[in-house]
């Protein structure tokens, strides 16, 4: 007789039934989220036309998703590589925060009459990144060097290390770069550090082009380069890989530079693109959110463009939606987690099939109460 | 006694104190997920757990004015949401550590809409009764230990006793026997008769329970108000106390004061008028707890085998 959930012979696989989960998924979060809309008194239909329509349809708004979309994007592909090469780094606002620092730090001192002297632009980007990302990469390439030489648990150390580096910035800019006033800031960078603005009249800058070339990167080291495929066989199967000469420890520490420089570049096109200083809490939990959107798009550098861009426009949306609405803008974090809490719920139906008839068919039973089969 | 002397007994007094008091929170979560972890599961999510806690017991007692009505509340709460950890770790098999990890933003962000749905109206952050330090006869009154060892709250003596507790049960019971087999060897613990599943179940749930009420001992008998960022990293400081002691609850307990120790230095340091950038000793805290796992001192092969590992029944 059909049991309510069944287990499967073989893993559910198909395209269909991989888009359907994943559908089903998307529809519960939006049905909870939904419920916390109208609990505030609001039309859910018109909290999401508010959530999504100021981020996507209007150009101001655009501006602003793409300006969310380059920092996130940029985290969630130094969790792609790292976590595609068993590195399970969480340590991504941490490089965010390292990245934004160091950038601050050059910026500054290429200001005129700053300590090392005036950069042409194109010049200053190239050193910007660079330094950037060697800053980010040496900073997780640390924890990479505790998990491969020393079997450390880079889970545990990448999430404390953001406390230490968190406490860095705000040494930093309650310190040495404070800029006189009352907040623990850097003062405004000088102009010609600045990302150029690429939509007119709005804020959207050229991170999200160094994001997008970032990906393809990515993809290029993964898919199409040797030392990709070690990275993965490395993350995939450890011992297969050291029996084939890899040698693993190595590319462990190569897989957390590699995370951490990007992670790191997220930090530098907030700071030159949206905020042009350093501050306080500038991370604003991108390095968290940043791995959601790499786990949503399945760890593939080329689905984690369009997810941040999903991301980062509801950012941007709820912010329209506090204002407006006066709903609280951490609902979303409500609706980021669900997505992929239900996404990873929804994987159960891989290996078990629903039969919804159970539930209104009873198990026949004989006479004297025995069941039948 | 001259000046000095007098001084620094006042700082050693004010500092160790602080130790223990700081260090309850964190070692009650440790306890907890100690137990966990021996089932074979690492909760990451006690993060975001001790948040909901420090919520539930920061709002039941605000409402009803009861301050044990408030531990009950973050108990039963941290209970609930592992009951949902728990299915995503063993039923659904997802990865525990993302799982965890995502959890956390979760409870941020319920954290976060439930507070300002509930107190939202006040501009000021409201504050609550809290527990106050014990006074016992004679020992109290004792030079030095008297108010560092007989002058806390009572939820810390609660605390101690839950570490023998803890000792106790995962060492010298059937049940302690069934959960680390689980961590160990779940195959051979199926074999034996074990249900894997309803062991790690067990042990998240007790992960769960100490995490909630870390989050009522931070509320209740350290801050006395609620905010989002009353946990910064002390659950996750919590899972390193848990590798710095081997996975033993009297070890933790240890480790426990030894960050306790750290944690104060800074406040103390403070109290006392002594200049150093803050920043840097805040630091001091993670800084030890990043050693602590980072390899460099052994430890890997007191880990639980099966710890992170999902177990299929073939």
């Amino acid at each position: 007789m059909a049991k309510l959930f069944e287990r499967r012979l073989t893993p559910a696989d198909s395209p269909l039934a991989i888009i359907s989960r994943t559908t089903a998924a998307f529809l519960a979060a939006m049905l909870v989220t939904s419920l916390l809309f109208v609990s505030y008194g609001a039309n859910p239909l018109q909290a999401y036309f508010a959530l999504f329509h100021e981020p996507f349809a209007t150009l101001r708004g655009f501006g602003y998703t793409l300006a969310r979309t380059a920092p996130l994007a940029l985290v969630a592909l130094g969790t792609t590589v790292s976590w595609r090469s068993g590195f399970s780094y969480l340590g991504f606002e941490g490089c965010f925060v390292i990245g934004a620092t160091s950038t601050a730090w050059l910026a500054l001192s290429t200001a005129p009459g700053g300590r090392i002297g005036h950069f042409p632009f194109f010049l200053f980007l190239t050193v910007a990144i660079l330094f950037g990302f060697a800053s980010g990469g040496a900073w997780a390439g640390l924890v990479g060097l505790l998990r491969g030489r020393f079997g450390g648990n880079e889970v545990l150390i990448s999430l404390m290390s953001n406390y230490v580096a968190i406490f860095i910035l705000e040494y930093t800019v309650s310190g040495p770069l404070r800029a006189p006033g009352s907040l623990p800031e850097t003062r405004l960078l000088p102009r010609t550090t600045w990302l150029p603005f690429i939509l007119p009249g709005t804020r959207a800058h050229a991170g999200i082009l160094i994001a997008i070339v970032a990906a393809g990167l990515v993809w290029t080291l993964l898919q199409k380069m040797p030392l990709g495929y070690e990275l993965i066989v490395t993350g995939l199967n450890p011992s297969a890989g050291r029996y084939a000469g890899i040698d693993v420890p190595r590319r462990i520490i190569l897989a957390a530079f590699f995370g951490g420089g990007l992670g790191a570049l997220a930090g530098m096109v907030e700071v030159l693109g949206s905020q042009h200083r350093l501050m306080d809490g500038i991370s604003g939990g991108m390095g968290f959110v940043g791995i959601i959107v790499a786990l949503l798009a399945r760890l593939n550098p080329l689905a984690v463009i369009p997810t941040a861009l999903l991301y980062g426009g509801m950012s941007v949306g709820a912010d329209a939606m506090q204002r407006r609405a006066n709903i609280p803008s951490s609902i979303t974090f409500i609706l980021e987690s669900l997505l992929v809490l239900l996404v990873l719920a929804s994987d159960v139906l891989r290996y078990y099939q629903i039969n919804p008839s159970a539930l209104w068919r009873r198990i026949p039973q004989t006479v004297d109460g025995q069941v039948s089969e | 006694m001259n000046h000095t002397q007098l001084m620094g007994a006042a700082f050693v007094v004010t500092w160790l104190s602080a130790s223990l008091r700081l260090a309850g929170p964190v070692l009650l979560a440790a306890l907890g997920e100690t137990l966990g972890e021996q089932s074979g599961v690492l909760n990451v999510g006690i993060e975001g757990t001790i948040l909901l806690g420090a919520l539930a017991s920061f709002l039941a007692s605000y409402y009803t004015g009861m301050i044990w009505i408030g531990v009950f509340a973050a108990v039963l709460v941290g209970l609930a949401a592992s009951i949902l950890l728990a299915w995503f770790y063993v039923t659904a098999r997802a990865s525990q550590v993302v799982a965890g990890l995502v959890f956390n933003v979760l409870a941020l962000g319920i954290a976060s809409v439930v507070y300002r749905k509930a107190l939202g109206h006040s501009s000021a952050p409201e504050s609550i009764a809290m527990f106050g330090a014990l006074h016992m006869p004679f020992v109290s009154d004792l030079p030095l230990i008297g108010p560092v060892l007989f002058g806390q709250t009572i939820l810390f003596y609660l605390t101690l006793i839950l570490v023998v507790v803890a000792q106790f049960v995962l060492f010298r019971t059937n049940f302690g026997l069934a959960l680390r087999a689980s961590g160990e060897n779940p195959a051979a613990a199926d074999s034996a008769g074990i249900s894997v599943a309803r062991m790690r179940y067990a042990g998240t749930l007790i992960s769960g329970a100490g995490a909630g009420m870390a989050g009522a001992y931070l509320v209740l008998a350290q801050v006395g108000l609620f905010r989002e960022s009353i946990v910064s990293g002390q659950g996750f400081i919590a899972l390193g106390i848990v590798i710095f002691g081997r996975w033993n609850p009297l070890k933790a307990a240890l480790a426990a004061f030894v960050f306790g120790a750290c944690d104060a230095l800074q406040l103390s340091l403070q109290i006392f008028g002594f200049k150093a950038p803050p920043q840097l000793l805040l630091a001091l805290p993670y800084v030890v707890a990043i050693l602590a796992v980072s390899g460099l001192f052994g430890g890997r092969t007191a880990q639980p085998a099966a710890l992170l590992l999902p177990y299929v029944k073939d």
